[in-house]
């Protein structure tokens, strides 16, 4: 009877020569357990390539989507540009728009001030009834 | 996938309504429109302004000089484009309500149509905004700054005073 370290100190030629001399018989269905184990590992690997996929899918998106909100940004960080290169045009401008700003203040006081005549004449009458 | 459509299609979303809720962003949306008629005066051309000497004396008797000094932006449109109109219209009310937004004036007679409204403080107003609808002229103004509220309210009566 072979001992342990006998057989590890065989050379691989060695191994297989002795591997060759026995006969032992295949075990019945080995060869279909072994088709099976494969298609087995085949059907586990499909959804890691489809994880990755994915991954690769999100990463891109939000890539895209980082991308978009810094081109929008910049461009709303960039502004509009100034109407006016010599500030005494623009001085012009300021004051028309505060001109403006005030007309429409004085139409709204107008209509408040024509409200308010119109509340008083009733008030008027009254009194001048009382006052006969 | 569809999740990550949802997430890019809100982050979009999100960061165009961001720019669109605020004066500027009206401004840079509408100002290129055919029919519209748009001024925009920047903080450095406010700094400029603010160091032209005879600032007081191109205004009269009126003091522009400490508001001015204070305005960060100027943005003006004026509309006869009905739908930009329309639409300029409605972000304006988008945009004042938010509650930062304070009614200061409306007044409405034959057709015409004037809202004012301002952010900021008890003193300190940080944005005006104008809007006035006048037939088939719409004008859009709004001032951004650090305005002080009497000196504001002060300089659009006297103006108002001074016609």
């Amino acid at each position: 009877m072979k001992r342990i370290e006998d057989i590890e100190s065989l050379s691989p030629e060695a191994l297989e020569a002795a591997a060759l001399e026995q006969d032992v018989p295949v075990p019945e269905g080995l060869d279909a357990r072994i088709r099976e184990a494969l298609a087995g590992e085949t059907a586990l690997d499909r959804p890691r390539v489809t994880v990755k996929r994915r991954v690769l899918y999100a990463s891109l998106a939000a890539a895209a989507a980082v991308a978009a909100v810094v081109v929008v940004n910049r461009s709303a960080l960039a502004g509009p540009r100034d109407t006016f290169d010599d500030p005494y045009l623009a001085y012009a401008q300021v004051e028309e728009t505060f001109r403006q700003l005030s007309d429409k203040m004085a139409f709204g006081i107008d209509l408040a001030d024509q409200a308010r005549d119109a509340a008083e004449k009733p008030i008027q009458i009254i009194k001048k009834i009382n006052e006969r | 996938m569809k999740r990550i459509a949802i997430l890019l299609a809100a982050l979009l979303l999100t960061a165009t309504s961001a720019s669109a809720q605020t004066g500027r962003g009206i401004y840079q949306r509408y100002s290129g429109s055919p029919g519209v008629s748009a001024v925009y005066i920047s903080p450095a051309m406010f700094r400029l302004i603010g160091r032209i000497p005879d600032i007081q004396v191109n205004g009269g008797n009126l003091d522009f000089a400490p508001v001015i000094r204070t305005l960060s932006g100027l943005y003006l449109l004026t509309s006869k484009n009905i739908p930009v109109s329309t639409k300029i219209i409605s972000e304006v009310d988008r945009l004042v309500s938010n509650d930062d937004y304070e009614l200061l004036m409306e007044a409405k007679d034959n057709g015409e149509a004037v809202r004012m409204f301002t952010t900021g403080t008890e003193s300190i107003v940080h944005g005006l905004i104008m809007l006035a609808v006048d037939g088939p002229e719409t004008t859009f103004i709004c001032l951004d700054g650090k305005m002080d509220r009497a000196a504001l309210e002060k300089l659009l009566l006297e103006n108002m005073n001074k016609k």
